[in-house]
């Protein structure tokens, strides 16, 4: 589902971000992305929806290479991919529904659908009673839990996070990673970027863990 | 699909222009003021023109004779002057019939005239457009008329007409710089206006990207912005020409008699709809501009 080839991310004349990274990625499986602040987890997840380019090396996504959509190709392959942002990116403006509503509207559904699953998806995350209130009105937690609900909405077929549950007290965490694991059993392929040992310990699963932009381990 | 997505994006861009008043009301007001303008110079040069026509149709010619020529020599002048041209009421005015006309024109005055011979006043042919003439044929025909022989002056108002269409023409230049100028303001207003709130919302419209909006989908509210904006601006133009037309035309035609032969064009279902369609598609090309420089960054 994900294939990167000598991938190198650099900034100017700064150190690269990612240096030669390869690694493969799987259909369907979850993926702990780990690793210490500055290893490029973030700039790894931003290659893979598109939003930071490579300066060498290649990324298929879905079987596209990236470099080589169209521009009109990128704002579909975005539409396969839900991501959680490490600073939520809500629309101010819009109420919690619409904004989980977003990346259906984009798609052309209807206000109808939109609201049922947004619903739907709102009443997993326990935001349900909050579907009308803008986000500046919520706590971190909520806007966070807000920004899963659109992540996983229209049934992505990946779906990248980055600290996902960075927000959260332990309690939702583990309510949050469980609609993640769900949203995995289901079919969708899961990269989740963390620097939560202590998450790694309690779900072990297949973890990557950069430093200074290398791979330093595929376990 | 077209339907809901199509009423979805419009009712955005009326929150999204409801949710910034200020520069939303300073746009369509730039806007309603350079189309009223716009459109009453044109309803006004129309009325010159219709001016121009009313006078020119009232235009007549007259040819003076040279003195030696007699009653007989006229008439067949006349006659070869309405054989030639069918389109011309021609009238031989005798020295006689000209001292008769002299004397009513004149009135209590008319005794002055008491002892002086027809033979004093020259012979002359009247000539009358039966259809209406533009300036430029009847100075040719002047021209032409003034060659035949014992024609020794033709008048037809020649300064008269060369004022009015040296007014013409300078009406004509003043409005379509004045028009083009306040236009391009209000384009320049509008494309301003949305650039504004494109760059107040460039957060929402990077997140919109990033959950797979394509460059048309975030466009399309702040075209659509531009287009609402126009066509706000047009109604009020419309306000603004309809009491022009109810009040101040009639006044003025009521208080100056000379202006009575101008006949504005009426404000027509189509022109009404024209000059709409004109404000949506300037408020179109404005956001069009700012949002097109937005994307491409």
């Amino acid at each position: 589902m994900i294939q990167l080839f000598h991938v190198c991310k650099a900034y100017g004349d700064e150190p690269p971000t990612l240096d030669d990274l390869s690694l493969e990625i799987g259909k369907g499986e979850f993926v702990w992305l780990t690793g210490p602040s500055g290893a490029g987890k973030t700039t790894l997840l931003k290659m893979l929806f598109c939003a930071e380019v490579p300066t060498s090396g290649q990324i298929l996504v879905g079987g596209r290479n990236v470099q080589r959509l169209a521009a009109a190709g990128v704002p579909m392959l975005r539409r396969s991919i839900g991501v959680v942002f490490q600073d939520f990116k809500l629309l101010p403006h819009r109420t919690v529904l619409e904004n989980v509503g977003y990346a259906l509207e984009v798609l052309g559904a209807s206000d109808r659908e939109i609201e049922e699953r947004a619903i739907r998806r709102l009443d997993q995350v326990g935001l349900r009673a909050k579907a009308r209130a803008l986000p500046k009105t919520l706590s971190g937690g909520e806007q966070q839990r807000v920004a899963i609900a659109r992540a996983l909405v229209n049934d992505p077929a990946i779906l990248l996070a980055d600290e996902p549950t960075g927000n959260l007290d332990p309690s939702l965490t583990d309510s949050i990673l469980a609609l993640i694991f769900d949203a995995n059993a289901r079919g969708t392929t899961v990269v989740v970027a963390t620097h939560d040992h202590a998450l790694l310990q309690r779900h072990q699963r297949r973890t990557i863990t950069l430093a200074g932009g290398k791979l330093i381990s595929d376990v | 699909m077209i339907f809901h997505v199509a009423w979805r994006l419009l009712r955005r861009a009326v929150i999204n222009l409801w949710r910034t008043p200020l520069p939303s009301l300073v746009a369509v007001l730039t806007m309603s003021i350079a189309l009223f303008l716009g459109a009453g110079f044109l309803a006004a040069l129309s009325g010159a023109r219709s001016l121009l026509h009313a006078w020119g149709a009232e235009a007549s010619l007259t040819l003076y004779l040279a003195n030696s020529a007699t009653d007989a020599q006229g008439a067949l002048l006349a006659e070869r002057v309405r054989a030639g041209h069918p389109e011309l009421t021609v009238q031989l005015v005798e020295r006689t019939v000209a001292l008769d006309r002299l004397r009513t024109d004149m009135r209590d005055l008319s005794s002055a005239l008491d002892g002086i011979s027809p033979s004093a006043l020259p012979l002359t042919i009247e000539l009358t457009p039966q259809a209406q003439m533009t300036s430029t044929e009847l100075r040719k025909l002047a021209a032409e008329l003034s060659r035949l022989p014992d024609v020794v002056d033709v008048e037809y108002g020649r300064e008269w007409l060369d004022k009015l269409e040296e007014l013409a023409r300078a009406l004509r230049a003043a409005g379509a710089a004045a028009t083009a100028l306040i236009l391009g303001a209000a384009i320049l207003v509008v494309a301003n206006t949305i650039r504004l709130a494109v760059y107040a919302r460039r957060d929402e419209i990077e997140i919109m990207k990033l959950v797979g909006a394509t460059d048309s989908y975030v466009r399309m509210p702040f075209l659509l912005e531009g287009v609402l904006q126009g066509v706000a601006g047009a109604l009020i133009a419309l306000a603004g020409l309809f009491l022009v037309y109810r009040v101040l035309i009639p006044r003025a035609q009521a208080a100056f008699a000379f202006t009575a032969g101008a006949a504005i064009g009426p404000l027509l279902p189509s022109r009404l709809f024209a000059l709409v369609a004109f404000g949506g598609a300037v408020g179109l090309l404005g956001s069009w501009l700012a949002v097109a420089r937005f994307l491409r960054k």
